[in-house]
């Protein structure tokens, strides 16, 4: 006995300590002098519901894109007011798009954030603003390079995708997935889980050109991506809307492009 | 909440996830450790309960790092025993021998299957430029660790050094001690084993010495290595996304990151033991202190460097042989140093480039012998020998040869200043981590005897209030998030 009593003044620093952490797991929003501490996953990770078996998990990505050919529609010829908006792979997508855009008599407004990340857009009022400077009746979203390789991202920026998706409102989007250039640690499944089928297009698995950097596609290779996306949106995109191939491949621009710094946190 | 929903959880959180092993910094491990403590504690007289009681606990430990390769530790330990006990028996030299052999063909043997089969039939398919389809091996944790202590008991006992043990689960405790069991230090036979016969009692300095070190390696594995580790492994996975400068600081930060990453576990590892009343050998000694290669392995992974010292470097001739064969020597060594980190060229190229500064400095020394003991003389080493450990690093680290050798080009060829004020303006928590680091490894080791002596004193609440304050930090950077991409080319 006279062990285990050496062992109370360790044993309880221990114990207390659990304890402390559990109740800041359990509590609903705790702070301490104003500061909101993050609770341990200890709750989540007792409480969540037993995952049911999904054979077809690793398909279901590949196919979340596709709408059952009984829900394709006939696609929508009226002009749109087009918004891109997301990371610095709008380089490479503009170009095109505007050229979709000419052709097809639609306004193309693009506001590229460097180095942003859904984290970045759903924690400002910045997209609130463009819907409302530029009031857009369709909107590109092209997010998820710069969180290619962010740990345990499903969990933790689940919420900002659907700030950013309830933002938007009932305004038809199709969500361009990143063009990975190495595996990605789940940004293109917590996008799948969140976008429905016929808004997100996966770009994970197409061959690209790479710029310097072997991140970005290179101009052409980013047309021919645009290029795929406008193939697939009237056969599975759930609003499509006329994206009529231009004739030739000169590069179009944007009626508006803002460019914004990076976020600098 | 549903009770069941709790309990099928729990199940679910003690049962082997491949993607999830138990380390020292986990929730799960926390909350093991608080019920073995007591039970430690009260079967602490009885020797032999004891022994299997943290047996049992390790081999758990192992379980759930490994899964089913729990019963390779098993099967290992018993033919390992068994030999040495032969070993102990008989007189006739060549069948003691025989007997070491088999023991260290056995234990290399598992080791080279999972570790590096697929090595040598890629490399042999590249020979004869045959069709190459991997196994399908999954790589036990910790099997490197153990090997290397099976064979130093083996030879230690061959040699006299130690006597084998009396009893199986004596040899099954020395080699599963779940302190050192996944990630070292590598321990020793002959100062291991004395120890669990003495069955010492901690006292309570040394129980709250290692509740001090187990806070410094929370705080260096899971809170800085951690986080600066999301920095460094962006430039590792996109090597010309970015500039010079930005991979310049990529690199000095995997050089503290894996200092203190392994450091770090070390020192929960030492402070673990410790808690139970053994005693396990200093790991890391201030490595990036070190103004030689020498030093540098005198200071870095000291387990590792003092068995390949005493199991390889010796047996080989060591320095008795003559000048050429030191230095042929110690290259081996590190050739066999490297390729233990891992089967891959890049750490055969890694430990190398080691053998071959050790040789060059070895070389130098006469001269450098020469030179006055001024403050410039001692920059320029230390600046020197840290250069050379951190190039020798981007190799360590890189996916391939070719994603090295962009890395250094970038740094050397890409570098400009226009990026140091971006650069930290948006990555402050990144620099500020890596600050503290550097500040820490500069102070002398006085102050943390110092520092852990207060700990030891202080009241309960003080302990209890830092080891608070330290696992809130770990949870508030889980989820951080280090800036990615700055793009100014565009």
């Amino acid at each position: 006995m006279k062990s285990l009593k050496d062992y109370s003044g360790l044993w309880g620093v221990l114990s207390v300590a659990l304890l402390l952490i559990c109740i800041i797991s359990w509590a609903d929003g705790f702070s301490l002098f104003g500061i909101a501490l993050k609770p341990a996953p200890i709750a989540e990770r007792l409480t969540r519901e037993p995952e049911r078996p999904d054979v077809g998990a690793s398909v279901a990505l590949k196919q979340i894109a596709l709408l059952p050919v009984e829900k394709r529609l006939v696609a929508d010829t009226t002009s749109h007011s087009i918004l891109i908006f997301g990371d610095s792979m709008l380089e490479g997508l503009n170009r095109r798009l505007g050229a979709y855009a000419k052709e097809n008599g639609h306004t193309l407004n693009s506001v590229i954030w460097y180095s942003s990340t859904t984290k970045t857009w759903a924690e400002c009022d910045t997209l609130r603003h463009y819907l409302r400077r530029f009031k857009p009746t369709y909107v590109f979203i092209s997010l998820g390079g710069n969180e290619l390789f962010i740990r345990g991202i499903i969990e933790s920026r689940d919420r900002y995708v659907k700030k950013i998706l309830k933002e938007l409102g009932d305004i038809p989007y199709v969500w361009i997935g990143p063009p990975n250039w190495k595996e990605d640690t789940g940004i293109n499944e917590l996008i799948a889980n969140n976008v429905p089928a016929g808004r997100f297009f996966v770009s994970n698995g197409m061959k690209f050109d790479r710029q310097k950097d072997g991140a970005h596609p290179t101009y052409e290779s980013a047309a021919v991506w645009f290029d795929s996306i406008a193939r697939w949106m009237p056969l599975h995109a759930d609003h499509p809307i006329r994206m009529r191939r231009p004739n030739s491949s000169a590069p179009g621009r944007p009626a508006t492009v803002v460019a914004l710094q990076p976020p600098t946190n | 909440m549903e009770m069941s929903n709790i309990f099928h959880n729990i199940c679910e959180v003690l049962r082997f996830e491949a993607d999830n092993p138990m380390i020292f910094s986990s929730g799960l491990f926390w909350v093991l450790f608080i019920i073995f403590i007591p039970v430690y504690a009260l079967l602490k007289k009885r020797l032999w309960q004891m022994v299997a009681f943290v047996v049992a606990f390790s081999l758990y430990f192992y379980y759930k790092s490994s899964g089913i390769f729990f019963l390779l530790l098993i099967g290992t330990s018993l033919i390992d025993w068994l030999l040495s006990k032969l070993v102990a028996m008989v007189e006739k030299r060549w069948l003691r021998r025989l007997c070491v052999a088999v023991s260290i063909v056995n234990s290399l043997g598992i080791l080279c299957y999972f570790k590096y089969a697929n090595f040598f039939m890629w490399n042999w398919n590249m020979m004869v430029q045959g069709n190459f389809q991997p196994l399908d091996i999954i790589l036990p944790v910790g099997i490197s660790f153990y090997t290397f202590q099976s064979i130093s008991y083996i030879v230690d006992v061959y040699k006299g050094a130690v006597s084998p043990t009396r009893t199986w689960l004596e040899y099954l405790f020395f080699l599963s001690f779940f302190p050192a069991l996944v990630a070292g230090p590598i321990v020793r036979a002959d100062y291991f084993l004395p120890q669990i016969r003495e069955n010492r009692h901690a006292t309570t300095d040394e129980m709250f010495g290692g509740l001090w070190l187990i806070i410094l390696g929370i705080i260096k594995k899971a809170i800085i290595a951690d986080y600066i580790a999301q920095y460094n492994d962006l430039i590792f996975e996109s090597p010309t996304g970015y500039s010079g400068f930005e991979s310049l600081m990529g690199l000095i930060g995997y050089v503290m990151q894996i200092y203190c990453d392994f450091s770090g576990y070390s020192d929960m590892a030492i402070g673990i033991a410790m808690i139970m009343g053994f005693r396990l050998m200093k790991n890391f000694d201030f490595p990036y202190k070190s103004k030689n290669l020498s030093e540098f392995w005198r200071r870095w992974h000291i387990s590792l460097s003092t068995w390949l010292r005493d199991y390889v470097y010796i047996p080989l001739g060591g320095n008795r042989k003559g000048t050429l064969r030191t230095y042929v020597n110690n290259f081996l060594t590190m050739l066999v140093g490297g390729l233990w980190h891992g089967a891959a060229w890049k750490f055969v190229f890694w430990g190398a480039m080691h053998g071959v500064g050790l040789a060059v400095h070895k070389a130098c020394q006469p001269m450098l012998r020469r030179l006055p003991d001024i403050w410039i003389v001692r920059a320029l080493s230390w600046g020197l020998t840290m250069v050379y450990v951190s190039l020798l690093f981007v190799f360590f680290r890189a996916a391939s040869w070719e994603d090295s050798w962009l890395i250094v080009k970038n740094i050397f060829t890409n570098f400009s200043l226009d990026y140091v004020v971006p650069f930290f303006t948006v990555r402050k928590v990144w620099a500020v981590m890596m600050v503290v680091i550097i500040g820490s490894h500069c102070l002398p080791s006085r102050v943390y005897d110092r520092l852990e002596c207060w700990f030891v004193k202080a009241p309960w609440a003080v302990k209890l209030l830092i080891f608070v304050v330290v696992v809130q930090l770990v949870i508030e950077f889980m989820t951080e998030n280090v800036a990615p991409f700055i793009y100014f080319q565009f």
